[in-house]
């Protein structure tokens, strides 16, 4: 078995407990001790869970971008199986990130959705991602599958950027940006829950990272050692 | 294998303690009582929280100082209350808030001392918890296929080595 | 052989093909006329109306007009395995790409210009004055188009599902350019000033380099695959 694969078997539950402790700590202080905004109210409380999610999306996609280039220049499978796990985590978080923004509009701007510059950038990244893991469904070759989603990965990568100013552009031209700020200044009493809650997030999505390559690996191991098996015997009977 | 769901079973009811814990605190700290409950005479001690609305028309006194009168409708109820406190910057007439304070049944007046935010948690509710509860299933989807999967594999006595195999047929 | 020639061969391969053929560009052109009467049956338009969604209706239709020029592109390479022909014959991968780009962008481009005055005619449209800046649009938003397109085009002709999969995957990352497209357009045909569009016409140019040179490079791994 993979050096690699062993080496997450022994430390990936410091992960996984590290990112419970600082997720509950996050938790705690954000949904109990922290004091409600003054304008929003309790729904403020909405952002300590929104804000990590959306920023640990955007650290989970740089991680798929990164090991999509990685895997082009070295071709290690166990990298291509990193960013397919990355990329159905990023989804999550992604589609995460904007179902709790919708929850959290609803109250503050009176709409479930809005045209807001990162609404629609975060919709145009959750649209990357599941072309992403429609097109490693589609492709049955395990080489070309691993070459045509970095491919993607690397192209929506650098294209990001490019959407997010697009579409800021295009919203400022058409209506002021009247709704865009939260109407929250960061004070120290918002900032104790804000820094567990992502920290939790980035160890949160290492950990699933770990599980998930560990879980891909470990299917392309069992099938390739069945594989091996079956032609082992199949050898041994024809040589009979 | 045992271990495993054990495990799992645990961070389970560790979390139903967690929001069970949560909510009750939410019951003591944050919730409203009905204006009509506090008419009928056994309320606590203790400062209770009130929702309802400013009747408009009766609001009086020197609000900017904290210090006002006006009558608080929700319904059919209306009660009068007297309002000593920080100066309240969201009191006016036709309001829809939450006030902290008690229930006077002598001079039958609520004696309010500081307001707050009409709270609607069903949509942090609905946030954390849609979010908990995805993140989690899928742990647990994968975690529970790793497990599955080391022990396909330990049991099929797939997991040795090539050289291993190699030593023993020489 | 030299890398211009190469490019030169291809571009002369492929329009030699439709020459002959006249599939893509016919297909495209009918498609887009169908694309405009059920535009003109959706939305019942007086000419103000028609000034503010024009662009937009333009790049629609154009957009995916280009789509399926893209998706014939490489899904007619599949014939007589020419594609495999075209991965192993000892040529530089990245001039099949830039001869491949310009073909698609010729298409597309003679496509628009042959539609567009068609546009002016169905939704009464007044003549524009700055039709130098329109092609200018044109010119960059097919280029912006048919860059990302022929990668993706050449990714997915070589999967399952390809007529689903080649809009699906290049919808969402070709949005600045739809985006700017549109705006530089309205822009125009409204009249503004130049200065109000302009930073659109930038972003097309920045985006026509990036993609251009990424998909250059990516190129030749999809095909050597």
């Amino acid at each position: 078995m993979n050096r690699f694969i062993r080496y997450i078997q022994r430390y990936k539950g410091w992960f996984g407990g590290a990112a419970a402790i600082c997720l509950l700590v996050g938790l705690y202080t954000g949904l109990l001790v922290s004091p409600p905004d003054y304008y929003q109210g309790e729904v403020v409380r909405i952002m300590y869970v929104h804000v990590p999610l959306a920023h640990t999306s955007l650290l989970a996609y740089s991680i798929l971008f990164g090991g999509s280039i990685w895997f082009l220049w070295k071709r290690d499978p166990l990298v291509d199986n990193m960013c397919q796990a990355a990329s159905s985590i990023t989804a999550l978080f992604t589609g995460l990130a904007l179902v709790t923004g919708s929850i959290w509009a609803k109250p503050t701007w009176n709409t479930w959705w809005t045209w807001d510059p990162r609404l629609v950038s975060f919709a145009v990244l959750l649209l990357i991602l599941a072309g992403y893991m429609m097109l490693r469904r589609l492709v049955d070759d395990p080489d070309k599958q691993g070459i045509y989603a970095a491919v993607l990965a690397i192209v929506g990568g650098v294209d990001l950027p490019i959407i997010k100013f697009s579409v800021e552009w295009w919203r400022t031209l058409h209506q002021p940006m009247s709704i865009s700020t939260r109407g929250i200044s960061i004070s120290d009493d918002l900032l104790l829950p804000l820094t567990f809650m992502s920290l939790g997030c980035w160890l949160l999505f290492a950990y699933m990272l770990m599980v998930r390559t560990q879980m891909l690996y470990l299917i392309e191991l069992l099938q390739a050692k069945k594989g091996r098996l079956l032609s082992q015997t199949h050898f041994s009977q024809s040589a009979q | 294998m045992t271990g495993f769901y054990a495990r799992w079973g645990m961070v389970g009811a560790l979390g139903l303690l967690l929001v069970f814990l949560t909510y009750q605190d939410y019951q003591t700290r944050l919730s409203t009582i009905p204006l009509s409950g506090i008419m009928s005479g056994n309320t606590p001690k203790e400062p209770i929280r009130i929702q309802g609305m400013v009747k408009s028309g009766t609001l009086a006194g020197k609000v900017e100082q904290g210090e006002a009168t006006f009558e608080f409708t929700e319904g059919t109820v209306t009660i009068p209350v007297e309002y000593h406190g920080p100066p309240p910057e969201n009191l006016r007439e036709l309001k829809v808030m939450v006030l902290k304070g008690r229930w006077d049944a002598e001079a039958y007046v609520f004696k309010a001392q500081d307001t707050a935010l009409v709270n609607n948690y069903g949509y942090v509710a609905a946030a954390y918890g849609v979010s908990c509860l995805t993140i989690v299933l899928m742990l647990f989807a994968m975690s529970q296929r790793v497990m599955v999967l080391f022990k396909e594999i330990k049991e099929s006595k797939l997991y040795e080595p090539e050289v291993d195999s190699l030593a023993k047929k020489q | 052989m030299p890398f211009l020639k190469t490019i030169q061969w291809v571009v002369w391969k492929d329009l030699v093909c439709e020459l002959r053929s006249r599939e893509t560009i016919s297909s495209m052109l009918f498609f887009a006329l169908i694309v405009i009467l059920v535009f003109s049956f959706s939305f019942s338009m007086d000419q103000d109306a028609a000034r503010q969604l024009i662009a937009g209706i333009i790049w629609v239709a154009f957009a995916f007009t280009g789509i399926i020029g893209l998706g014939k592109s490489f899904s007619s390479e599949l014939q007589n395995d020419c594609l495999e022909a075209l991965q192993v014959s000892p040529i530089p991968k990245g001039a099949v790409y830039l001869g491949k780009v310009l073909a698609n962008f010729l298409f597309i481009l003679s496509v628009e210009i042959l539609l567009f005055p068609l546009f002016i005619l169905f939704f009464n449209l007044d003549v524009v004055a700055e039709l130098g800046l329109l092609l200018l649009v044109f010119f960059l938003a097919t280029l912006g188009l048919s860059s990302v397109g022929t990668l993706f085009s050449a990714l997915t002709v070589q999967i399952r599902a390809r007529e689903v999969m080649l809009p699906v995957l290049l919808l969402p990352l070709a949005v600045p350019v739809m985006i700017a497209a549109v705006e530089a357009t309205r822009g125009i045909l409204n009249g503004d000033p130049y200065s109000f569009y302009s930073q659109w016409i930038q972003l097309l140019v920045v985006f026509d380099i990036i993609f251009t040179v990424v998909s250059f490079w990516l190129f030749e791994l999809i095909l050597d695959s």
